[in-house]
């Protein structure tokens, strides 16, 4: 129910309890007035009958006092006057309408008044004026006055108070619906919209409400909140746009350190194939060389030109910094792009790669050279642990049954699984703690940033995911990569 | 008096993995007057060495499949250590330099590097050990 009708029904209700308290103290009133008023009249008639029937009763007889009253009778029209004796022994026309025990006061001369009704429920006002007769003989004037005048006069009092508590509580309801909605219906539907859209979001519109009354003070209050809550949220957009501008660097940093990691085996991968370049460059400029052996050369060294630019190619699309970028990617060939990247450094340090790949394409919504990242900073860690060589696994699998980490729960979510497993040094207890906080290392002073596996761990939270570590000192250690399963349709 | 016909023609192995870069060194070598014999990695460098050991010179890869450039030349016999070895290494930081010298190398070379150079190393290495060669003979 509307507000402005509830306070409309509850003021009525005051209204009306109030005007019918009155209206009915009003009826009374006028109705004990009414009764008094008919009452005096009586007793004025009653009188003056008295003292002629007195007098005639003493001077003509009992015969000639009651006829006069029979012929009194007949000129009150709304009086009917009658004589009666007080005592139950007198004749049944001269009964008194009530009980004798009514009436003992008449025997100390008293003027009596009472409310009768009769069988048909039609009430009546008795007045019996008392006559004393010789012979100590008890009379009394009854004059009976009907009482439907003053019921009619109260039944209309009463109408007309209905029909104006009525007209009261039509016409308030009316005028407090119109007035209701153009003061408060209206203006609280542009403050429940506005504070709608600030709870989507949207801080652009501005509602001010004319006037000083609560409502506009609401209003007031509405729009000094949306002012702030779009400062508070231009600040943390911004604050967030800088962070993530910084993260960005902050990874694309690491990938270059990781390049770095990588170079002095791509060195070796580039220096070989640029000297073969070199060599049988200056082979054909010489003199004195067969036409067979320049094409030789030349064909030699368009193919040593291809080799190279296949490695760059694979540099460069690693160092490039490009928008992060999910779509649906197959985790097997992502292991397959950082192979070449890799096998320089695994030559270099003598650790021998094995790749155990699911059967079945592993899907998962990643950003691709991100989750490269995360392989090569794992796979580069554990040739680090491995000073002498080694082996490192490397696998990828759905991982049916995995003890998900707080905060992961989803029963619907199924996981994937990449594996680095390695025999290097292995990890102490404390160090695992830490390993993947910020610029934690255990390597010598320029020789990590301490950053790559915080930023791997980083990378896989966004992603959905965590890492999980396992490792036994002296015998190795294990990462595991969980990701959560693409589940979407064959979408591209 | 007897007229001895000796072949002064220097005998070179060059061992390296990438089969272009070995052929190359092959065939400027050849034309330069060597005698070359080639092998692709460390395990046939060190058989190679034991099986015919009149060699005047190695030129090898330091990273090699197998036995490395390095690891060869720790496992050389006395008589081995007396052929001169020219290391290439791509991976051209001073250590590696440093560790090939301390186990013996004549001489270091970073990859790429130019033929013409390479060639006047190879000429210089091999005069230097013809030269201890006749000290030592006119020791004996």
């Amino acid at each position: 129910m509307r507000l402005t009708i509830k306070i409309t029904l509850a003021i009525l209700l005051g209204v009306v309890l109030i005007f019918s308290v009155y209206s009915y103290l009003s009826i009374q009133r006028e109705r004990e007035q009414l009764k008094r008023n008919l009452s005096r009249e009586a007793r004025h008639i009653g009188e003056s009958l008295r003292v002629m029937v007195t007098e005639l009763w003493q001077q003509h007889g009992e015969e000639e006092a009651l006829g006069f009253l029979l012929r009194a009778n007949q000129g009150y029209s709304e009086t009917l006057v009658r004589w009666v004796w007080v005592s139950n022994d007198g004749p049944a026309s001269y009964q008194p309408r009530v009980p004798v025990a009514h009436l003992d006061r008449l025997r100390f001369e008293e003027t009596v008044t009472l409310m009768a009704a009769s069988d048909e429920g039609h009430d009546f006002l008795l007045t019996y004026l008392p006559v004393l007769l010789p012979g100590e003989r008890m009379g009394a004037i009854e004059l009976t006055e009907s009482m439907a005048e003053m019921h009619d006069y109260i039944q209309e009092s009463l109408r007309r108070s209905a029909i104006v508590v009525g007209a009261l509580v039509v016409s308030g309801l009316l005028l407090m619906t119109v007035l209701g909605s153009i003061w408060v219906g209206r203006p609280m539907r542009k403050l429940r919209a506005q504070a709608e859209r600030i709870g989507t979001g949207d801080f652009s519109t501005s509602v001010n409400l004319s006037g000083s009354d609560e409502l506009a003070e609401l209003s007031n209050t509405i729009e000094r909140m949306r002012g702030q809550l779009a400062q508070a949220r231009d600040a943390e957009q911004a604050a967030h746009a800088a962070k993530f501008e910084a993260l960005e660097k902050l990874r694309h940093t690491e990938r270059l350190a990781t390049l770095g990691q990588l170079s002095a085996g791509m060195a070796h991968e580039l220096g070989t194939p640029l000297n073969v370049i070199a060599g049988r460059a200056k082979l054909i400029t010489r003199e004195g060389m067969a036409l067979e052996d320049i094409t030789r050369s030349a064909t030699i060294i368009h193919e040593q030109a291809q080799r190279m630019t296949g490695i760059m190619r694979q540099l460069l699309s690693f160092a490039r910094r490009g928008e992060a970028r999910k779509q649906r990617v197959d985790l097997n060939l992502v292991m397959r792009a950082v192979l070449p990247l890799l096998e320089p450094t695994l030559n270099k340090q003598q650790v021998e790669l094995c790749i155990d790949e699911a059967p079945a394409e592993l899907l998962v919504c990643a950003d691709s050279a991100q989750m490269q990242q995360v392989l090569l900073n794992l796979i580069l860690n554990g040739i680090h642990a491995m000073p002498d060589g080694g082996k490192i696994s490397l696998s990828s699998y759905p991982a049916a049954a995995v003890s998900v980490p707080d905060g992961f729960e989803n029963p619907d979510q199924s996981w994937v699984c990449l594996q680095v497993s390695d025999q290097g040094s292995g990890i102490e207890l404390e160090v695992q703690k830490h390993m993947f906080d910020p610029f934690f290392t255990t390597k010598d002073v320029g020789e990590g940033t301490g950053l790559g596996l915080s930023i791997a761990y980083g990378i896989v939270q966004e992603h959905g995911g965590w890492i999980a570590v396992e490792s036994v000192p002296g015998k190795g250690s294990t990462f595991r990569v969980y990701l959560p399963v693409d589940c979407r349709g064959e979408l591209p | 008096m007897e007229a001895v016909c000796i072949d002064l023609t220097p005998r070179v192995l060059v061992a390296e993995d990438d089969r272009e870069l070995r052929e190359l060194l092959a065939l400027v070598l050849e034309n330069a007057g060597y005698q070359v014999c080639q092998c692709s990695n460390g395990e046939q460098l060190l058989t190679r060495l034991k099986e015919q050991p009149a060699i005047d010179l190695v030129i090898s890869d330091i990273r090699m499949p197998g036995l490395n450039g390095l690891e060869v030349l720790a496992r050389r016999n006395r008589h081995l250590q007396q052929i001169p070895f020219i290391c290439m290494t791509a991976f051209g930081d001073e250590q590696t330099h440093r560790k090939a010298r301390h186990l013996g190398a004549a001489a270091v070379i970073d990859k790429p590097f130019d033929l013409d150079d390479m060639m006047t190393l190879i000429a210089h290495v091999c005069l230097r050990n013809e030269r201890i060669k006749g000290v030592d003979h006119e020791n004996k």
